[in-house]
């Protein structure tokens, strides 16, 4: 399988990765691992496209991309897309521990997104949410909703399951009605 | 002071108008001016003159697919007050493959050198360490022998362009050693040879040139004299020398006042003397007016003598100004990839440093060395 991306910085709670191509990442609150000892798991919460030179801005050209790719090709080659993710669990042999890694993933590991049997296993129980909830300077909201639905999704829509997840998350949310309502409401 | 300045500036005004207005009375007889030319003996360059001077030639057309392989060169002078003399050449190339599929290769090559085989170099019979003279010399061949791999690792080889920043003529080596001057010439032309076997056209580009090549032979042709020789000069006595009123003016000014944007000039060929040792690749230059300047592109003979190689390095020339906004996009970015910046020269240096420690050398460093690093108050 082919990697998505290379983790350029690393540290306990998050890492960022380099994409192959410009403006190709997983997808916002995608499951991702990495290729590591242990494999660290986690969530995409953040994806940027920059120049490479702090210095070098890029300019709006008033082409398509097609005209772009024909006229201006080394522009792709000035800038980089990057992915950071969120760490939620490891692995220790065949079992998910769902805290964090002793050790953050080493940098140049290489990124592949999860399948549907790892997305299962990591979401199995509400410990992501749990993760999400109690992360700073992240779209909370947005990546739970996001979380969820790949967690659904990878499911094929299981109802149990997600009223499941519903009720972990009002027992997080506590009193905060409106703000669950506004999570569930835009899940399902 | 500004009273100065704007009649300073309304005199140039006047020479310019001068000048132009030379340049067609000239043009009309060209090939008088372009024998006198010939004959006379100044201590200016002038030019080789084939055409009426304000012959212009509008842009040809665009093919839609083309590459540019360009080069450009930093370095890392030696320091005496380093841990060792050494120094650093960087090379920094891409290829540019434009049209359908196009594609961008960017890239740098730094090359160290410290031993003595690499920092010795024979300059008029001994061995001497390499200075900044000697190394820009060594850098330019390296930039011009990355052309080749270039276009050798190039996939699409239609419609290539090496483009270069600067000139192409080695005038610098007029005044160096025979032993020197030949290792430099002898490599840059064994580049020429093989690009003009495989015709691909190579162009020197100069921004915002200051030459006067022209105006020196518009300043011929205000001479009285029947032909020009300035060591005999007999209108030294005159508060002002005929050839003088256009004085000042450089070409690129003038053919600003000729050429509409995507024009050039007609062609030029450059005297100086280190052409004497080019042969077939001597240089021949024209004007070109890339919109936000007018700017000096220089080619060999062989370029010049090849109207399709000609108007190909003419159109690409133009096509590369425009895309980066007056100055050719591959040679900025073959910039970008070789420029080295003074904190790579520090951080360079300490890498020099740390493996001569880790190899357990004694890393002796000057009082002035270690006094840039740390500044006491």
């Amino acid at each position: 399988m082919r990697h998505v991306g290379e983790v350029v910085e690393s540290s306990t709670r998050v890492f960022i990765a380099r994409s192959q191509d410009v403006g190709e990442s997983p997808s916002f609150g995608c499951f991702v691992k990495t290729v590591s000892k242990p494999v660290v798991y986690g969530l995409v919460y953040e994806i940027l496209t920059e120049s490479k030179e702090p210095g070098r801005k890029p300019n709006a050209y008033g082409m398509t991309m097609d005209e772009l790719r024909r006229e201006q090709p080394h522009i792709f080659e000035l800038l980089k897309t990057e992915f950071h993710v969120l760490i939620t669990a490891y692995a220790e042999g065949e079992k998910i521990r769902f805290s964090l890694p002793p050790l953050p993933p080493p940098i140049h590991t290489f990124v592949h997104e999860c399948n549907n049997n790892e997305v299962e296993r990591l979401t199995s129980e509400d410990f992501f949410l749990r993760t999400i909830i109690s992360s700073a300077n992240i779209p909370i909201d947005e990546l739970l909703i996001s979380s969820l639905r790949y967690a659904q999704d990878a499911r094929k829509n299981d109802r149990d399951y997600i009223v499941r997840m519903g009720k972990s998350l009002a027992r997080i949310f506590k009193d905060d009605y409106e703000r669950l309502s506004s999570v569930l409401r835009r899940v399902v | 002071m500004v009273e100065e300045k704007k009649n300073f500036e309304g005199k140039f005004l006047e020479k310019i108008s001068l000048a132009q207005a030379e340049l067609e009375l000239r043009s009309r007889q060209w090939e008088e001016l372009s024998k006198k030319v010939k004959l006379s003996k100044t201590s200016w360059l002038l030019p080789g003159i084939f055409s009426p001077l304000n012959t212009k030639y509008p842009l040809p057309s665009r093919p839609s697919g083309y590459t540019v392989v360009a080069s450009d060169g930093s370095q890392i002078f030696p320091d005496r007050h380093e841990a060792l003399p050494c120094f650093l050449i960087n090379i920094g190339s891409v290829i540019l493959q434009y049209g359908i599929g196009g594609k961008a290769q960017l890239k740098s090559y730094p090359k160290f050198f410290y031993g003595d085989e690499d920092r010795l170099t024979t300059w008029d019979g001994r061995r001497i360490p390499a200075d900044s003279a000697v190394i820009s010399e060594k850098r330019a061949v390296m930039e011009f022998e990355e052309i080749i791999r270039l276009h050798e690792v190039c996939e699409d080889k239609d419609n290539v362009l090496a483009l270069c920043d600067g000139t192409l003529i080695f005038w610098r080596l007029e005044g160096a050693p025979l032993d020197f001057k030949a290792e430099i010439m002898n490599s840059f032309l064994n580049v020429m040879d093989r690009l003009k076997t495989m015709k691909v056209p190579i162009a020197g580009y100069i921004s915002y040139p200051g030459s006067i090549d022209i105006i020196n032979a518009l300043r011929v042709g205000l001479c009285p004299e029947e032909v020009s020789y300035c060591a005999q000069c007999p209108y030294t006595d005159l508060p002002e020398l005929p050839c003088a009123p256009i004085q000042g003016v450089s070409d690129r000014v003038l053919f600003s006042r000729v050429l509409e944007p995507g024009e050039r000039s007609c062609l030029f060929e450059s005297s100086s003397r280190i052409l004497e040792l080019y042969g077939e690749h001597t240089i021949f230059f024209f004007y070109l007016n890339v919109g936000e300047e007018i700017s000096r592109v220089e080619i060999p003979k062989w370029v010049a003598q090849d109207n399709s190689l000609l108007n190909l390095v003419h159109t690409l020339v133009f096509d590369q100004a425009k895309k980066g906004d007056g100055y050719p996009a591959a040679l900025i970015e073959a910039h970008e990839q070789a420029v080295v910046k003074g904190k790579d020269r520090d951080f360079f240096y300490e890498l020099v440093k740390e493996a001569l420690v880790r190899s357990d050398f004694k890393v002796t460093l000057s009082r002035k060395g270690l006094s840039k690093r740390s500044p006491g108050i």
